[in-house]
């Protein structure tokens, strides 16, 4: 019974579902300070992303002639549940409660759930950017998912397991992956500001080509669902990398009473979420956006063929290791 | 795929003006454009004609913010070329001097919306804050930010205090170092490169034969500019370099516009040490002796021309204004085809497009509802048979 | 590369953005800012109101003894502008034999107003 209870606030009150989303905004509001003020401006309050999320939930919700109004709103939603479902399976304070052998395959698939979302809604708004914004969302999608799924298989084929929470256990018992496999770690961060649709890989939603791409045609409470599944994507997606690569919410040794080491684990975790988010950031505000044809050049010219490379290094590492 | 319509504007991010661009694409490669110009069409030589000298000098230099300084010295020189009026030399260096500024400040300000363009938001941060610098100058030399107001037919409204002048020379220092980094930013930053290079490829030959005018002209490598080849104000005096580059794309236009900031802060500096002492205006009679002109002057975005007719009253009797924007609209049509959709606003935006000095005519039919636009041979053939009707020659 | 330098020094320094209007901005002398007339010099000529190019500026009564070039001149009427149709040009102040008219060096001058005159 009480495992039950402990299950409940485990999922949805901390580290659940309250707490991702004050988390989703908080990054949020991280992630807009740095760039402005590495653009020497002032930059929003701490309460901006929370404030505009409450201020879309009461616009008015317009639906273009013709279109499918169940779609529309039921599409955000299956976006943002797909987000928060994969949340689950991250470990945050210590070993996910949920983990099972298969789970890091779950949430990549999850994870690319929005980006089809939005294809989606470019396809249904009759309205020729949306349908050029969802169609290149989706080609995105085909060039990043291939060096992204490789670089973050990487940890599981040393490892030898499926699953997130027996990886981060491996790596507290010996290295951090980021030392062990270097070039999977910087593909995995340009895969995953690719996932996001940040700088330069905005082209979906280039604002000053295609008015907002797939992103036009929702208003009111579907916009702001959309932007809060960005942002939660954010939290996981940075949350996955900082459990593959940084260790996770683990010290490199155990810490006996259990309440301290979930403590510490917490704040590792924001530690290693924030060294990632300081990071995208950057990348974010130092390029400009580039077109979907170079694009296609460099992700399969050089960084599929650098994840090729990743995971050919790691075959040959865990023989050595199996033979020594 | 089928062509499809894309239609950018007249309501679009990317554009700071209406304009209607009907872009045909096949997939994302453009295949046609259609160009619908003259949202912007506020009547501005009718209204010239019914005002004096003295009232009509705010009216030309409200035909564009950005290059307002051109228009109105452009007019004045040709006011006081048909008056044969002798301005002093203090106010020759004066216009030059805010002229030179006004070219610096839009140059930045193009610098910075090429990279929002492209969705390089920080460049264009730094580069408007640059910009500030010159607005300071300019305020406290003119009393406005934009529309300066220093002309006057005869001289100049106003006069440089040293104080100005000091305030003015300590700002140049650090503007040079900050543009010596825009440089360095445009030959080295890798996502301005891989945008800028090879996009909207205008050779020589094309320039000349569509009529392109400016940097973009000067890009192509084309020696042309009007305060080399037909100098006026204190260009003659001043020592400075006609900025050119052999690449024709949009880099080519880049590096042509961060050289000529560097030309201009020398114009400047070297207006501001050598002031000569002298009245800053002279009385200008009232009426103007009939005659016609054509004044040129070289704006922030090309050669600007105006053609003057005056018929001995106190008003102008016909002035027609054609911009640097429209003589460069061809070229943006040709070089569009066979891009891809991505690049239509980096091409636009490199040409600096001022919509506001650009609006021509557009003919608007009632009965069929339509609009549309007349080609030069038929306008020709409509004036003609006006004119035999009426029976002149 | 000087980009990623800048930005990190920018991250560690203040931002310039001046927050108006808590701080103030500096305003220099030379600034075009709200029209004013000073009664006591104006001599009625209507120059003013001949150059404006918005004809924001009508002559309306004002009979009253003025002082020019040490002479003493009955004046018949005044000027009054429409602050709000005024483009802030200066042309009354260049205009103006007496330096009457004038334009003050004020920043915030808006409003919503359209009948409000200065005179």
């Amino acid at each position: 019974m009480m495992d039950l209870v402990f299950g409940l606030l485990y999922i949805f009150i901390f580290p659940g579902f309250l707490f991702l989303f004050s988390y989703a905004l908080f990054l949020a509001f991280l992630d807009r300070k740095i760039a402005a003020r590495m653009q020497q401006r002032v930059g929003p309050p701490f309460f901006q992303p929370f404030a505009d999320f409450i201020k879309m939930l009461g616009k008015e919700v317009i639906d273009p002639a013709g279109v499918d109004k169940a779609i529309f709103d039921a599409a955000p939603l299956v976006a943002l549940a797909a987000v928060m479902t994969a949340y689950l399976y991250v470990p945050i304070i210590g070993k996910s409660p949920l983990a099972f052998q298969g789970d890091l395959v779950v949430v990549l698939y999850l994870l690319s759930l929005p980006t089809i979302v939005l294809f989606l809604l470019g396809w249904l708004s009759r309205n020729i950017f949306s349908a050029i914004g969802g169609i290149r969302a989706v080609t995105q999608l085909f060039i990043y998912e291939v060096p992204f799924f490789l670089a973050l298989l990487t940890p599981a084929l040393m490892a030898g397991t499926w699953s997130i929470s027996e990886i981060v256990s491996w790596q507290q018992k010996n290295m951090w992956f980021i030392f062990l496999q270097p070039i999977g770690f910087v593909v995995a961060l340009i895969g995953l500001q690719a996932k996001l649709e940040r700088t330069p890989f905005d082209i979906p939603e280039a604002e000053t080509e295609l008015v907002a791409g797939p992103w036009t045609e929702l208003t009111g409470r579907r916009l702001a669902i959309m932007d809060l599944t960005i942002d939660m994507s954010f939290v996981v997606g940075s949350a996955l990398v900082a459990a593959l690569f940084l260790g996770g919410p683990l010290l490199p040794w155990a810490v006996t009473p259990a309440w301290l080491e979930g403590c510490i684990g917490f704040l590792l975790f924001l530690a290693k979420t924030l060294v990632v988010l300081l990071i995208l950031s950057s990348i974010k505000v130092a390029t400009g956006r580039i077109r979907i044809d170079q694009l296609n050049d460099i992700g399969w010219k050089y960084i599929a063929s650098a994840s090729i490379v990743q995971v050919g290094i790691v075959l040959v590492m865990n023989y050595l290791w199996v033979y020594s | 795929m089928p062509e499809v319509v894309v239609s950018i504007g007249p309501h679009h991010p990317a554009l700071k003006e209406p304009v209607n661009f009907k872009v045909i694409a096949d997939g994302e490669k453009i295949v046609r454009l259609e160009l619908d110009l003259s949202y912007n069409h506020r009547g501005i030589e009718k209204a010239a004609e019914q005002r004096d000298f003295v009232r009509v000098l705010p009216l030309m230099e409200r035909v564009c913010g950005i290059c307002s300084h051109s228009h109105s010295t452009v007019f004045v020189k040709g006011i006081e070329e048909i008056m044969q009026l002798e301005v002093p030399p203090r106010a020759q260096y004066i216009r030059t001097i805010i002229a030179e500024l006004e070219r610096m400040h839009s140059h930045l300000l193009w610098l910075g919306v090429a990279a929002h363009v492209i969705g390089f938001n920080t460049l264009f941060m730094w580069t408007w804050r640059d910009r500030e610098a010159v607005q300071d100058t300019v305020e406290e030399m003119s009393g406005n930010r934009v529309h300066y107001g220093m002309n006057e037919v005869g001289g100049v409204r106003r006069d440089l205090t040293p104080a100005q002048v000091t305030a003015a020379l300590d700002r140049l220092p650090n503007l040079e170092e900050r543009i010596k980094k825009y440089v360095d930013m445009v030959n080295s930053e890798e996502t301005m490169l891989i945008r800028f290079r090879g996009v909207g490829k205008l050779s020589k030959h094309e320039a000349l034969r569509y009529g392109t005018v400016g940097p973009t002209a000067r890009a192509s490598g084309i020696d042309y500019d009007i305060r080399k080849d037909d100098p006026y104000l204190a260009y003659a005096d001043a020592p400075w370099n006609v900025v050119t580059d052999t690449n024709g794309d949009v880099y080519g236009r880049t590096r042509v516009r961060i050289g000529e900031l560097q030309e201009s802060l020398r114009i400047v500096r070297y207006c501001l040490e050598n002031l000569p002492e002298g009245p800053i205006r002279i009385t200008a009679p009232r009426n103007a002796p009939t005659g016609e002109i054509l004044s040129r002057y070289e704006a922030p975005r090309g050669e600007l021309v105006h053609f003057i007719r005056t018929n001995g009253t106190d008003k102008v009797e016909r002035v027609d204004i054609r911009t640097p924007t429209l003589a460069n609209w061809t070229s943006v049509a040709m070089c569009l085809v066979n891009q891809n959709l991505a690049d239509i606003p980096v091409i636009v935006a490199a040409i600096d497009p001022c919509l506001s000095c650009t609006s021509r005519i557009t003919l608007l039919d009632d009965r069929k509802k339509k609009t549309g636009v007349i080609t030069f041979d038929e306008l020709v053939r409509r004036n003609r048979s006006l004119h035999d009707e009426k029976g002149q020659t | 590369m000087s980009v990623l330098r800048e930005m990190f020094e920018n991250l560690l320094s203040r931002p310039i953005t001046i927050l108006y209007p808590k701080e103030k901005v500096p305003i220099p002398e030379a600034f075009r800012g709200r029209v004013a007339i000073i009664d006591e010099k104006c001599i009625g000529c209507s120059k003013c109101s001949l150059v404006c190019p918005a004809r924001a500026i009508t002559m309306i009564e004002g009979p009253r003894e003025v002082e020019f070039k040490g002479k003493t001149l009955a004046r018949k009427k005044r000027p009054q502008v429409k602050l709000y149709k005024c483009i802030r040009c200066s042309l009354c102040e260049r205009h103006c034999p007496t330096g009457a008219i004038y334009l003050k060096n004020e920043l915030s001058s808006s409003g919503t107003d359209g009948e409000i005159v200065v005179t």
